[in-house]
């Protein structure tokens, strides 16, 4: 562990006592789509930080209003309209380390602020209108400002400087977006020691509830449990298995939706097309509308149905009564997806749904009926998992894998954890002309170590291009590139001879390293020295990469997997 | 039993699968050599020589040793057996400078459970096992790779044809006991399911 290259410039009073039984516990971050919060280890359970406003979950937001921009865990809004006036970045976890051919980001367009895309697979920009202008910043930078004052905030709550943070992450999230959550902790000066997926995060605090449980009755066995976490941006649905404090993540699956969908559908059903240029008058209507469905979703958790009534201004009114049949018709395909999602996770874990013993829901979604309905029917279960808060599950476990991983051990036993986390997306390369093959299959339990051999397609071919994707798509552009490299020097051979080795190895930091090397055959040693590349290790503009290389190279330098006899 | 304190695998994968001959023998082999304290030494000095000669074997162990448990275990017991040596050798339990060994340590110990774990592999593996042919440990090759639902079938059918002549050859030999064994496997399954 590092020492904190800084010392605390405000905010934390440096005169009390040093709590020095906690030496540098690594803390549990949350960055939520719409709330975040911290959490961290003390002594003997976790304890979420509050900030001066005594709040344990602070809105995700960067407002540009004042001099200096300020965000959601010292800034205090009066009322919801403030966050929509089109100064203030939020939703930025859905923008991070995307580029602009987006759906996700295009579909951001009709928030107050403004996404900028340019159409050409780059990073959007984002802007928020001060003053007439419009402000531009980019989303790391914003979640960079908001990560400063959650690190402010913990400092002066635990009297000391914070630099090791655990950090919970959508599992649909790429290795190309982890790299851009990472930068803006590094511009934060965060540095993060584990990265979770959030249901992983659940799991874990699920894991210690069972070892305390097991403790208590003399025993148990292995439990199985279905963690479903749907919050604002992201919908994520994992499958642990735990036993005596060791949990292992069966399988993993998400995808980037959330209540923001729910919330844009809605709106677009209450009032289609109202939103176009991002002129004054119509970020303020779209304030209205938004605060008001956003209301209308909240009330539809506990009545069957509400009204709507909201009056846009320039004598555009909205009045309409809307049931919670209506809302589920018009979410109809996201709630599928959600099922879809918890099917391959069974399915991925090789689980039936009469062996899941526990079905925990947590996240902000995690009230709407429907959602509990749909995750109840799949799971053929009555009652979900009680025992934890589904807006502090993430941020609780996230905390305990900081002590864990911080090497804190508890008298009492219970930080007796161990979490075998899992890759929640195939790693690969691109080869038997455009096909993606998988290296590193998706579900791999951490650390692994997996290779597979390929083969040259040309006589005498002398030079291979290892070119590294991460997803599920069966064709390699449907996935993330990462990253590639060239290997040089095979001797010659006829087509099909060489053997190409290609490893990979994701450790337990969920760090990637690619390594490459070529074999003759009747020989023991490598031909070539092999080749070893940490990924991802492109920056943005991805997509160019792969067609100028393809338009380069052509299939010259393509690889074929080698078929064993 | 504390295997992780004897067991060197080869160093780095890559390296050493490299090495391969092109005609491979079927199985690789897991490297156990008894250096004592000083194997950690020799891990290092092999990481940084990729040429090393480390096939050097003293002695093999079989999937259940490298898991310390018998071969007649079920399903609740190997899964007990795997989270005791989890405890015993994450990487994320280890001294902090030794993080690279116990990775290793634990991706053995990973492997062989995946194996174990997955009745139809167990069942090939103990009828090699039975036969005498030594089943070797890789951290890498493809029979370990299967945690890809989708890849199963495909190498359920791998497998099929590489043991094919030898499990005729099983058959042959005795007919009792292949429905015991038949009978066995069939109890594993339920059991698994019904977990």
């Amino acid at each position: 562990m590092e020492e904190p290259e800084y010392t605390v410039a405000s905010g934390s009073e440096t005169t009390e006592e040093k709590p020095s039984p906690l030496p540098n516990i690594a803390v549990g971050i949350d960055i939520g789509t719409s709330q975040s919060s911290v959490a961290v280890w003390k002594g003997s359970e976790v304890e979420l930080l509050k900030n001066q406003k005594n709040r344990k979950l602070m809105k995700s937001y960067v407002s540009f209003r004042d001099e200096s921009p300020s965000g959601g865990v010292t800034n205090h809004l009066s009322n919801e309209h403030e966050m929509l006036s089109g100064d203030t970045i939020f939703n930025i976890k859905r923008l991070i380390g995307r580029v602009d051919t987006d759906p996700v980001v295009r579909a951001s367009k009709n928030l107050p602020f403004l996404v900028q895309t340019l159409d050409i697979g780059i990073r959007p920009y984002v802007a928020a209108l001060v003053n007439n202008v419009w402000r531009f910043t980019s989303p790391e930078e914003a979640l960079a400002i908001f990560l400063v004052e959650l690190r402010l905030m913990t400092e002066a709550r635990l009297k000391r400087p914070i630099r090791n943070v655990v950090l919970t992450v959508p599992v649909s999230f790429s290795r190309f977006q982890l790299t851009r959550l990472e930068r803006a902790c590094a511009m934060a000066g965060l540095h993060i020691l584990r990265l979770m997926p959030e249901p992983t995060a659940v799991a874990m605090l699920y894991g210690q509830q069972q070892l305390k449980a097991s403790q208590e009755s003399m025993g148990g066995s292995e439990k199985i449990a279905l963690i479903f976490n749907m919050g604002a941006g992201y919908c994520d649905v994992a499958v642990t298995a735990t036993d005596g404090g060791v949990s292992q993540i069966k399988a993993l699956a998400g995808s980037t939706i959330g209540g923001e969908d729910l919330l844009q559908n809605m709106m677009c059903h209450l009032l289609p097309n109202i939103f176009k240029t991002h002129g004054v008058k119509e970020i303020e209507s779209m304030a209205l509308l938004r605060v008001a469905t956003q209301d209308a979703i909240h009330r539809l958790s506990s009545e069957i149905s509400v009204q709507v009534d909201v009056d846009l201004g320039d004598g555009l009114k909205v009045y309409k009564v809307v049931d919670r049949a209506e809302f589920e018709e018009v979410n109809k395909e996201v709630f599928e997806k959600c099922e879809r999602l918890i099917i391959q996770c069974l399915h991925d874990a090789k689980v039936k749904a009469e062996d899941v013993n526990d079905v925990i829901i947590v996240g902000g979604c995690s009230y709407i009926p429907k959602v509990k309905n749909l995750v109840t029917n799949i799971c053929k279960v009555s009652e979900v998992y009680k025992d934890i808060n589904p807006l502090e599950g993430a941020v609780s476990g996230a905390a305990m894998e900081g002590a864990v991983a911080s090497g804190i051990t508890d008298p009492f036993g219970n930080l007796d954890l161990l979490m075998i986390q899992a890759t929640p997306l195939a790693i690969g390369i691109r080869a038997d002309g455009s096909g993606f093959v998988p290296v590193i299959p998706k579900n791999t339990r951490l650390p692994a170590r997996k290779d597979l051999c390929f083969t040259t397609i040309h006589d005498n071919q002398s030079e291979a291009l290892i070119v590294v994707y991460e997803g599920e798509g069966k064709q390699a552009e449907e996935n993330h590139l990462l990253g590639y490299f060239k290997l040089m020097g095979i001797p010659p051979a006829p087509k099909g001879v060489p053997e190409i080795n290609v490893c990979m190895d994701v450790d337990t930091a969920n760090v990637l390293t690619v390594l490459a090397g070529v074999v003759m055959p009747g020989s023991r040693t490598p031909a070539v020295p092999f080749m070893q590349v940490r990924m991802p290790m492109i920056d943005d503009a991805q997509g160019w990469c792969a067609e100028a290389l393809n338009r380069t190279y052509g299939a010259t330098m393509d690889l074929v997997t080698l078929k064993k006899a | 039993m504390n295997y992780c304190n004897r067991i060197t695998i080869q160093p780095t994968v890559a390296p050493n699968s490299l090495t391969y001959p092109r005609i491979r023998p079927n199985f690789v082999k897991l490297q156990i050599q008894n250096y004592g304290s000083s194997s950690l030494l020799k891990i290092k000095a092999s990481i940084n020589n990729d040429n090393n000669n480390f096939v050097s074997s003293k002695s093999e162990l079989t999937l259940y040793e490298v898991l310390g448990i018998s071969e007649s275990v079920s399903i609740v017991e190997l899964k007990r057996a795997y989270k005791q040596k989890a405890r015993k050798c994450h990487p994320d339990l280890s001294p902090p400078d030794q993080v690279k060994e116990y990775t290793k340590r634990f991706i053995m110990v990973r492997e062989a459970y995946e194996m174990l774990s997955d009745p139809v592999t167990r069942a090939i593996y103990d009828r090699d096992l039975a036969k005498g042919i030594s089943f070797a440990f890789s951290t890498s090759r493809r029979y370990c790779h299967r945690s890809h639902y989708d890849q199963v079938s495909e190498e359920k059918k791998k497998w099929k044809r590489q043991w094919e002549s030898q499990l005729a050859e099983l058959e042959k030999k005795s007919d009792g006991k292949k429905d015991k064994g038949n009978m066995a496997w069939a109890a594993r399954v339920r059991q698994r399911s019904n977990h």
